[in-house]
């Protein structure tokens, strides 16, 4: 019987269920496509290692400094471990296997760089008759002799190349190749250029010299891959390191992980702000849905039925909204799931849309999250209407009256927001940045509910601000709005609080990253003195491509920076492992180090520029002597020249020394190539020529690349650029959601001022002027939401500045026309939740209007 | 009066000002088709005079209610033709028609015939505000003094009296200075004290300020507050009434039902 009741109640508010049910369907979307999503590129990965890996790859052991630095040389096996290694019982082959990833290739025709620009991997290496290769030629034939390349077919097919063609290996030399033959992937191409040569030749060009990478070993079948690498462990001797197939799987699945990671946590964050406001459109609903059956709820509670059975009627309702929401959802987020997959197929990580993996935990998480929501969500309404006493239920015109809950809600509100402000206040003054964040995080929580509570005292204060125009901006149509928007500042401030969320992290983190790129901006500008920048990718910038910038017109001189990895003994006797900047001698004219304590000239004379946090943890000062240790005995004490100020990203986190310096321990032959040149144009040389100068110079290496100051700040914001458009696509989906609220919102007022609207249409309202009235009242709503929305947004958003002031973020910028544009767009918001419930009322007819009851 | 067929209706009296405020000729009025048809008013012709008060009885589903929404033009007519003053309203589209019930026309409805969220003045100036124009303060400030509202004009329409609203929507009615008000069952909802007070202000406003009103009304005694009462049965015009009283009325409505059930 009840559900009878729930059942029909359920169908007879088709549409306004609709709307919430558009909530419910994208949150659940949001999270069910991630789900896919992650376990289909989780399994196309396992499969991908698992049927690639051999059953042990032997190589040589990582050395314990720079072992993460591409830069340095690649490491290698000595050519008869092979030999060695295939002796061992149960081997039945061992591959010499060479793989280089900091080889670049190059098309000579155009000097364009082949290959992935995402930052996937580029491989070159010798080509091998291995039982699990990746690849099988399609064409063309395999690699011999000095000249030839076989190139895989979707590198091949970007760049526009085929059999014939040639194409450029550069490692230390350019290298011209004929591609004769083309490789396709058996699995799933993870993203990664792949060229081979034959072995002798990648032995030469890649090495060196004769020597392997890895030795890959497949055995017999007799021993497990355990046994299989101790034994040649044991065989080979010290100086050697192997990975069973499920290591190399688990280093295969870490390496990509974190970019899938990123992915998952960036769905998840959308599927959140979908469940957040989605929550606030639901428990809107159903207010309305209870409110507007205030009589029936009264009459069934008149003629017995229980508080019990009125709440459960509501939920059961809830319940099947939940449900339907939920199944759609799913649906919904398979789509996703292949859409994203499509995504990531074109920015170049392929994976296989018709392989989904779809696991009962899609199902599990899709159902708990949409029902368990939504039942939440009309708990409250629920709650309320079984309140309702009978009577009064019967007489009332379903607004009830809430004197009392206002100034509960008003203390609460009141506690919360300041509760949350003094957080954000002690946030924005904290020493430490941890500190200063989780006081951030607790104090946008408190603020955010705070508002929340708030909003409908706010609703009332606000709106008549924002309204007080409308009447003499629209007459009457605008007073009529200005009232209808304040006549339920319960509604509005839920209907308002849907769109506050959404556009208050919105704003929070625009501020935030324009404080980034106006940070980095100004650092660049205050202490970077060199006027172009040139890098060249994992390979370093080689003495080629620095012979060519200093010898290119305009350039007066140029500043060699290259990385090291030691480990520094403080006095205090602790020793940690720390990056080391070797630079050339005109470094500290080129840059203006922050410093705290001493002087950069220092460098000059064999001192080191250390942090501030160091200098810190470690009680040092100037003049203070440091041990370095680079390794293979190499040792020197250093002492302290200079400690810089903290909170410059240029430096954050660097050791200075001078190449001299470094040179005196580790011989010229031992170091990296340059990590990066700087170059500066002659006193009376025109900038922008240079710049066109030095481009054209080194366009023979498609490696490199250069950029002067702006062009840099370019790069800075390039990086943040990817956080914007996750920040926009937040918005995007925020504003939606608002719009089913306002909507939801609006379509109720106008059916429950039927009336109303039947005696303004009678005593000679115009259509025009009725549908004017409703777009205000929708427009009011919507900025008021921007308006507490942009308020939080602002208070967050410059704190989280204040807490990282140390740490680099020391200019705050107000990104005004964002906030500007999302006023602007939030009036747009209003308009377009108005279009249909406007013409509705428009189209009513005026006598029916009037005769409602 | 039911013998002027007239099918071109000359509204102006030989001295020039006009005298009947409204009118309808053959007016037909029905819903549905064929076997259901269902027609609520039969070829009624009627004439309205201006400065006197007009009301409408009969027994429920007479067509008294329908027969007044066409007079206002809120309802349309399937045949037959409406004037309001000088202006034939039958044919206008309802963009003239609004303007119309805007600038002409004075409604007073049986309940809600306030907004809520505007106090009392605002609301009696309200059909003047949607017009864009500007009330006229002296003629206001009597009507606002005739009805005895002046002290609860900031009131809103939950702080008034159901006879208290009543007065606010007659007082909004007249602020307009329309050619015509039409009142439906203003009084169904009042009390009798309060329906008298209402009834004997609109009397005042016939009498006082010169206004047409047109009421329907079931309610001998309202009937009695007018000039003349126009008896409608059947969606036929039956008989009318000049200077009626409550007991006449009454004796003819008696008349009427006894003749019904014969």
């Amino acid at each position: 019987m009840l559900l009878k009741t729930s059942l029909r109640s359920f169908f007879a508010h088709k549409g306004r269920m609709a709307l919430s049910l558009v909530a419910v369907v994208l949150s659940v979307a949001f999270v069910s496509g991630t789900l896919v999503f992650s376990n289909t590129a989780t399994s196309t990965f396992d499969t991908l290692f698992a049927s690639t890996a051999s059953d042990v790859s032997v190589g040589p052991a990582e050395p314990e400094l720079g072992g993460k630095d591409t830069r340095a040389k690649t490491r290698t096996v000595p050519v008869d471990s092979v030999r060695k290694v295939a002796a061992v019982p149960g081997v039945k082959t061992a591959i010499g296997q060479v793989t280089v990833e900091n080889a670049t290739l190059a098309d000579p025709a155009t000097l364009k760089k082949v290959g992935p620009t995402t930052g996937a991997p580029t491989l070159v290496g010798n080509w091998v008759d291995s039982p699990r290769s990746p690849v099988e030629i399609t064409s063309g034939h395999v690699p011999q002799g000095p000249d030839q390349v076989v190139l895989d077919a979707d590198t091949a097919k970007k760049a526009k190349l085929g059999l014939g063609g040639k194409l450029r290996v550069i490692v230390n030399d350019n290298r011209d190749f004929t591609i004769v033959g083309i490789a396709a992937f058996k699995t799933t191409n993870p993203g990664a250029a792949l060229a081979f040569l034959d072995t002798a030749t990648a032995q030469s060009v890649l090495l060196g010299g004769p020597a392997y990478t890895s030795v890959e070993v497949y055995g017999d079948g007799s021993r497990s891959d355990e046994q299989l690498k101790s034994d040649a462990l044991a065989g080979l001797g010290a100086g050697f390191e192997a990975k069973t197939a499920a290591e190399q799987k688990a280093d295969g699945q870490k390496s990509v992980g974190s970019f899938l990671d990123f992915m998952k946590y960036a769905m998840l964050g959308f599927a959140g702000i979908s469940l957040l406001v989605g929550g606030f459109l639901i428990i809107n609903t159903f207010s309305m849905l209870v409110a507007q059956r205030t009589r029936e709820i009264g009459l069934l509670r008149a003629v017995g039925g229980s508080r019990g059975q009125v709440n459960r009627s509501v939920l059961v309702e809830a319940l099947l909204l939940g449900l339907a929401g939920s199944t759609i959802g799913i649906a919904a987020g398979l789509g996703l799931a292949v859409g994203l997959i499509q995504l990531m197929n074109a920015i170049g990580m392929h994976l296989d849309a018709s392989d989904l993996k779809i696991g009962a935990d899609v199902f599990v998480a899709g159902y708990a999250v949409g029902v368990v929501i939504t039942v939440l969500a009309a708990l409250v309404p629920a709650l309320r209407a079984s309140r309702i006493a009978p009577i009064a239920a019967l007489r009332d015109h379903g607004t009830p009256v809430e004197a009392r809950s206002n100034t509960v809600r008003a203390i609460i509100g009141l506690v919360l927001t300041a509760g949350g402000g003094g957080l954000l206040v002690l946030a924005a003054g904290a020493e430490k940045a941890a500190t200063g964040g989780r006081l951030l995080g607790l104090g946008v929580l408190l603020t955010l509910v705070g508002f929340v509570v708030l909003g409908p005292l706010l609703a009332t204060t606000v709106v008549r601000v924002l309204g007080a125009l409308l009447p003499t901006l629209f007459g009457p149509s605008g007073r009529l709005a200005q009232r209808n928007a304040m006549r339920n500042p319960r509604r509005t401030g839920a209907t308002a609080a849907a769109l506050m969320i959404g556009l208050a992290l919105v704003i929070g983190a625009s501020v935030f990253t324009s404080s980034v790129i106006k940070s980095t901006n100004n650092q660049i500008d205050s202490s970077v003195g060199a006027d172009y920048i040139v890098s060249a990718g994992p390979n370093g910038v080689s003495p080629e491509i620095v012979a060519a910038v200093r010898q290119t017109q305009g350039v007066d001189h140029t500043t060699e920076q290259k990385y090291l990895e030691a480990y520094f003994t403080a006095p205090d006797g602790k020793t940690e492992k720390n990056g080391i900047s070797a630079v050339t001698a005109r470094f500290t004219e080129d840059f203006r180090l922050p410093v705290k304590e001493g002087s950069p000239d220092s460098l000059k004379q064999g001192a080191l520029a250390i942090g501030e946090d160091y200098a810190k943890d470690h009680g040092l000062k100037v003049g203070d002597p440091i041990k370095v240790d680079y390794g293979n005995g190499r040792v020197q004490s250093l002492p302290v020249g200079v400690v810089m100020t903290k909170g410059n990203q240029l430096f954050d986190g660097n050791t200075f020394a001078s190449l001299d310096t470094v040179s005196k321990a580790v011989p010229a032959a031992d170091q990296p190539v340059d990590a990066i040149l700087f170059a500066k144009a002659a006193a009376g040389a025109d900038v922008a020529r240079t710049l066109t100068g030095l481009e054209d110079a080194l366009k023979q290496y498609p490696q490199a690349s250069v950029r002067d100051q702006a062009g840099y700040k370019d790069l800075v914001q390039e990086q943040v650029n990817t956080l914007l458009y996750m920040i926009y696509g937040l918005l995007g989906l925020a504003i939606v959601v608002a719009v089913l609220g306002v909507v939801n919102t609006l379509a109720l007022s106008v059916v429950e001022r039927t009336r109303e609207i039947g005696l303004l249409r009678a005593i000679g309202l115009s259509r025009r002027q009725l549908r004017r009235m409703i777009r205000l009242e929708s427009v009011v709503i919507a900025l008021f939401g921007a308006v507490l929305g942009t308020a939080l947004g602002l208070a967050w958003g410059i704190t989280g500045q204040q807490v990282l002031r140390t740490q680099g973020l020391e200019t705050l910028a107000v990104p005004t026309t964002t906030i500007l544009l999302t006023l602007g767009a939030s009036v747009v918001i209003g308009l377009l939740a108005a279009l249909v419930p406007a013409f509705r009322a428009g189209r009513m007819n005026v006598l029916a209007a009037i005769a409602t009851d | 009066m039911t013998t002027a067929a007239a099918a071109v209706y000359d509204p102006q009296l030989p001295g020039g000002a006009p005298a009947v405020a409204a009118s309808a000729r053959q007016v037909t009025k029905s819903y549905g088709a064929g076997e259901t048809r269902v027609t609520a008013l039969d070829a009624v012709d009627v004439d309205i005079q201006r400065g006197r008060f007009t009301a409408i009885m009969g027994p429920s589903g007479s067509g008294k209610s329908t027969l007044m929404h066409c007079l206002a033009g809120l309802d349309t007519v399937t045949e037959g033709r409406i004037w309001i003053g000088e202006t034939e309203i039958t044919g206008l589209k309802d963009k003239q028609l609004t303007r119309l019930r805007r600038d002409k026309i004075g409604f007073i409805f049986q309940a809600f015939n306030l907004l809520p969220t505007l106090n009392a003045l605002e609301n009696i100036t309200l059909p003047m505000d949607i017009a864009g124009r500007k009330p006229d303060q002296a003629w206001l400030d009597r009507v606002v003094e005739t009805v005895g509202l002046s002290d609860r004009l900031r009131h809103r329409p939950t702080q008034l009296s159901g006879g208290q609203q009543q007065r606010v929507a007659v007082a909004r009615a007249l602020a307009a200075r329309p050619e015509i008000i039409f009142g439906d069952e203003p009084t169904g909802n009042l009390d009798s004290r309060s329906g008298a007070e209402v009834l004997s202000f609109l009397r005042r406003s016939v009498d006082e300020l010169g206004q047409t009103i047109v009421m329907v009304t079931h309610d001998p005694v309202a009937a009695g507050y007018a000039d003349r009462v126009l008896f409608l049965a059947d969606g036929v015009m039956v008989d009318e009434m000049h200077a009626p009283t409550a007991d006449s009325v009454l004796e003819r409505m008696r008349r009427f039902d006894g003749k019904r059930t014969s």
